[in-house]
Parts: structure tokens; C-alpha cells; sequence
């Protein structure tokens, strides 16, 4: 599979949402496989909250496997040998796009907790500029799964012109009350770390390492089902030799402090912060009164909402209720629920039934 | 003369009318009639394998268990809702087309008919039916309400539902003289347009 990194520097501004203006960005984008001549086989993916531009294959300087690495490569569901796979880091992340962690233009320093608030929107916006850069016209699919997911059915609403096809996957048309109370927990923690200095931590050369970590940890229950925590790690013991720190009894407590400790060593907290506003902002009926099929009206593409049984973070329902506005609104929409028995993060995984209904609307006329 | 089913149905639905069809299956019907008719169609289904099926020849389709209800989609203003071969099915058949009426119109509603006369012949014999209608076996059978086409028409009348058109077929699917002079014993299937008063 062909793997091409690259950081794009747009100096075309971006207005935002929220009034503010970027006069420049950087997004940081790797593509798996060719285009072909008329620009027709190419498929944008969408990350998740915590993803990067890292979807697929394995990236030699991190010894990493991209996030998605199941369903895209050379004949998986997203097949690179057919099509040609774009992903690009959020604006406000810091995986090498344009985020708090980047340096202000305007001021020599970094952004840290200055950097304009992002909506999906945004990412969306930024994403066409990346359309257009590449002379994509008309993506034949956009997808992603949780607020990659939002991101997609942004697009069809956004620029109904420009996909042929939308896949939506553990997601929902906006944030619940409950993943907004969840986030806000998170928040709470990072902001309450001695090491956050109110957003200026890179000033004071720290980290509020603490505070990133437990978000984490908290952020992994959600993502996982009750059933598969119970069948993964039981009330197993941790065994002493591997234990990461010595408040540790059970193997499922062990599990959270290396993933958030493991987290809290890469992600930025104003990106956290900044990231899950965006994911709690976002309401694709917000400009429609809150009518979300007259939201979907503008729709020309069709849709694929995927929801997994086991999601309790964005269950089943969420997506169903995508799937009824665009019947009222008259959109070509499918709406799937699959067994999956890693909650929220199934789509993130291959599974018989979750690849073939992929790659079926993949292939589809 | 030949008639197919889909045949029928296509002269009972209106060129783009907004269409959905329970138990769908693969969705060979709305296929049809969205090549014929122009419809916007939606299909109901509850086996991912099936709706995999329909994904494949681009159709809209929502999974879920016609049982468990589908007050959600009456405001979706469809023309026409269909139900064929499934109505037998279901754990409650007459809550199922009162649903249907009111979240369309008018509603397509094909059964298999238990009082066709090879099914008496079986039961003559002592055994279950098993026709080209019913072609299962007693133990591998979905069907749960069995009726005769009398049984159905008097649900009809008792539930207030119109019958504005009604066919009986053969089982070639051929509309049969004896079939329309006695549909309750040499139909093996009947085809209903229904509306409610």
C-alpha cells in the first residue's frame, strides 16, 4: 500500500463559526493508494475524537498502525487497490495540522489556549479547501465513525455537490446530554491539575499530565461495553511484575493507567478541550430550529448509518434517528445496527457483517 | 392470461409515489419499482444479510422488527405501504395494518391462502401443507398466522379497512377463472389494495 505524509499549508484564510479567522493553516494528511484519471475514486475518513491522520498501514517513525487499519488497506473494506484514501489531522489537534500547539503567525508564539474555537463545521470547511487542493470534485465517499462520523453527515448537508456517498458510523445529528456531562468531567480534570496554569502550561514548560490521564481513563469506560470489559479483564489480578504503579489491584485498572498515562504523553489538553467543545457543539440542526430533516433536506447524496448494539455512548437510536429525518426529508438512506461487542469503539474494528456492508455500498452503483 | 405480482402492484402505485415496504427482503420489489415507477421507496427489514442485499442495488432500507411497532414513521407522509408474503409473519398481523393505514393511505398486502384446496388435501391427509406458497415445513416455518383469504376479509370488515381492490392468483401466479369464482378454495394467494375509512 502506497503511503504518502503530508503536511499542506493553505494561506487561503478560514472564517470560522465561531466569528474568528485563521489567515493561515496547516492540515497534516496521508493518502493510501492512487488516484485515478478522472478523479473519481477518492474517499475522504474522517477521525475520531482522539485520531490523527494515521488511518492506515504503519508509519515507520512511530512504529504506529494507523487508527482504521482494519477496514482500509489493499482489499479490506475500504480497499486501497481500488480507491484512493485521504485523512487529514482536525484543525486544532497536534498531530501536525494547525492547532494550540502550533505557532501563532501573527505573534511568534505558540497558540496554547488562544487558538480559535473549531466547530465540525470548521473541519468540514477546511476539509473542502483540501477537496479542492487535491481537484477532488466529488468524493465518492466521505465516512468516519463518532465525531468522524458527525464530520460526514456535515458534508452532506454542507456540500451536497461534492460526495456521492456518506457513511455514519456510532454516530449521532449531535452530542447527547450525557456525552457533554461525560466531557465536561474530563474537562474539569484537565483544568483542575496543578500543571494546567489555565491553559498556559507550555509557557510554564509543563504538562498537566495528571489531569489529560484521568480524562483518558474516563474516556476509555465510555468507550467500551460493560460486557466486553467483563469478558477482556473480569475481576482478573494484575500480576505484580507488570503492575505500572502500586495502587493497582485489578488487570482492568493497570489497563486504563498505561492507556492514559500512554495518552497523557502524546495529546495536547487545550487540544482535548478544544476537541470535545467541538464534539459537544455540534447540532446538525442548529441552523434549522432544531429540525433536523429540514437539515438533511439539502441532501443529494446517499447515507449509511451504522450503529453498533453494544454503544452506550452513542447508541443505536442516535443514528436510527438520522435515518428518520432523512426518510421524512426524502434522502436515499440506509440505517444498519450490527452486533458489536466492543461498544463505542466497535467501528473501529472488522467484523464479517460491519466490512461486507462497507464495502457493498462501497461498490454499489 | 400471466399476471406477475409485480405487475399488479405497479398498476396500483402512482408514478413517484413515496413507497415503503415492510419485509422487504432483498428488495427486488422496490427495485422494480423504482426502475418503473419512479418511487421514492424505503424498505423495512430486519436481516443485515438481506439489507446487504439492498445496499447492492443502491436501495433505501431501515433494520428493524415490524413487531415491535413503526409509530416513528407516520410523519414521513407515504402514499403507500406494502407488505407481501410477510403479513402471516408477524406477532400481531391486524395491529400491523392498522399501522400501516395510518402512516399511508393506502396499503399492498399479500398472503398466502390456507384455505387453497391442496392445503385442505393435506390436512384430508393428516400432514401440515406444504405448497408453493407455504413451501416450509411445519418445524422451519417463520409463519406464525396462517389465514384463509374468508379469515382475512372478515378481519378487514371488522377492523374497517376497505378493500378497494383485490386479486387471487394461482400458484404460476396466473389469475385462474375457478380462482376468481372461488377464491377461498382455488387461490393459493391473495393481493389486496387497502384503504381505511
Amino acid at each position: 500500500m502506497n503511503i504518502v505524509k503530508k503536511l499542506i499549508h493553505f494561506d487561503k484564510g478560514l472564517l470560522l463559526e465561531s466569528g474568528s479567522k485563521l489567515d493561515s493553516f496547516d492540515l497534516m494528511v496521508e493518502t493510501y493508494g492512487e488516484l485515478n484519471e478522472d478523479k473519481s475514486n477518492a474517499i475522504l475518513v474522517c477521525h475520531a475524537f482522539s485520531g490523527d491522520h494515521h488511518a492506515a498501514g504503519l508509519d515507520p517513525e512511530t512504529d504506529q498502525v494507523g487508527w482504521w487499519d482494519q477496514i482500509i488497506g489493499p482489499e479490506k473494506a475500504i480497499d486501497t487497490e481500488k480507491y484512493f484514501v485521504v485523512c487529514s489531522n482536525n484543525l486544532g489537534g497536534c498531530s501536525g495540522s494547525s492547532g494550540p500547539t502550533s505557532v501563532n503567525p501573527d505573534t511568534g508564539k505558540v497558540y496554547g489556549k488562544d487558538f480559535p474555537a473549531i466547530s465540525v463545521t470548521d473541519w468540514v470547511n477546511a476539509q473542502k479547501l483540501l477537496s479542492d487542493f487535491l481537484q477532488i470534485k466529488k468524493w465518492h465517499l466521505v465516512t468516519g465513525g463518532s465525531l468522524g462520523g458527525m464530520q460526514a453527515l456535515q458534508w452532506a448537508i454542507s456540500f451536497p455537490d461534492n460526495l456521492l456517498k456518506c457513511g455514519i458510523f456510532a454516530a449521532a445529528a449531535k452530542s447527547s446530554t450525557q456525552n457533554i456531562a461525560m466531557n465536561e468531567v474530563s474537562r474539569e480534570s484537565i483544568r483542575k491539575d496543578v500543571n494546567f496554569f489555565d491553559g498556559n502550561y507550555i509557557e510554564h514548560n509543563t504538562k498537566p499530565k495528571n489531569g489529560l490521564k484521568a480524562a483518558r481513563m474516563l474516556g476509555h469506560i465510555t468507550y467500551l461495553s460493560e460486557k466486553h470489559m467483563d469478558v477482556k479483564f473480569g475481576r482478573k489480578f494484575q500480576n505484580t511484575d507488570s503492575k505500572v504503579s502500586g495502587n493497582v489491584d485489578y488487570e482492568v485498572e493497570n489497563y486504563l493507567q498505561y492507556k492514559g498515562e500512554k495518552f497523557s504523553d502524546s495529546f495536547d489538553a487545550n487540544s482535548y478541550i478544544l476537541m470535545t467543545k467541538a464534539m459537544d457543539g455540534y447540532d446538525a440542526s442548529a441552523d434549522t430550529n432544531g429540525n433536523l430533516e429540514k437539515a438533511m433536506s439539502v441532501i443529494k447524496c446517499r447515507l449509511l448509518i451504522i450503529g453498533f448494539d453494544s454503544d452506550w455512548l452513542y447508541p443505536p437510536q442516535r443514528g436510527k434517528d438520522i435515518q428518520l429525518a432523512g426518510m421524512k426529508a426524502n434522502v436515499s438512506c440506509t440505517y444498519v445496527i450490527l452486533p458489536g461487542e466492543q461498544g463505542h469503539d466497535s467501528f473501529l474494528f472488522s467484523a464479517d457483517k460491519y466490512d461486507g456492508i462497507i464495502n457493498t455500498f462501497i461498490e454499489s452503483r | 392470461m400471466s399476471i406477475s405480482l409485480t405487475n399488479i402492484i405497479n398498476d396500483w402505485i402512482p408514478n413517484q409515489s413515496k413507497v415503503i415496504d415492510f419485509g422487504c427482503g432483498d428488495g427486488s420489489l422496490l427495485k422494480e419499482l423504482i426502475d418503473t415507477k419512479k418511487i421514492h421507496g424505503y424498505g423495512v427489514e430486519i436481516d443485515s444479510k438481506k439489507i446487504q442485499e439492498c445496499i447492492a442495488k443502491g436501495l433505501s432500507v431501515i433494520q428493524q422488527d415490524i413487531d415491535d411497532g413503526f409509530e416513528e414513521f407516520e410523519s414521513s407522509n407515504f402514499d403507500i405501504s406494502i407488505m407481501a408474503s410477510s403479513i402471516q409473519c408477524l406477532k400481531d398481523p391486524h395491529l400491523a395494518l392498522r399501522r400501516m393505514l395510518k402512516l399511508s393511505n393506502k396499503c399492498v398486502v399479500t398472503l398466502p391462502n390456507l384455505g387453497y384446496w391442496r392445503c385442505r388435501a393435506d390436512l384430508v391427509f393428516g400432514k401440515m401443507p406444504v405448497t408453493p406458497n407455504l413451501p416450509s415445513s411445519w418445524y422451519e416455518t417463520d409463519n406464525l398466522h396462517l389465514c384463509t383469504i374468508n379469515d382475512f376479509e372478515k378481519l378487514c370488515e371488522d377492523e374497517g379497512f376497505i378493500i378497494d381492490k383485490k386479486i387471487f392468483l394461482n400458484p404460476d401466479r396466473d389469475q385462474s377463472l375457478l380462482a376468481s369464482i372461488s377464491p377461498n378454495l382455488f387461490a393459493s394467494e391473495g393481493v389486496y389494495l387497502l384503504g381505511s375509512k
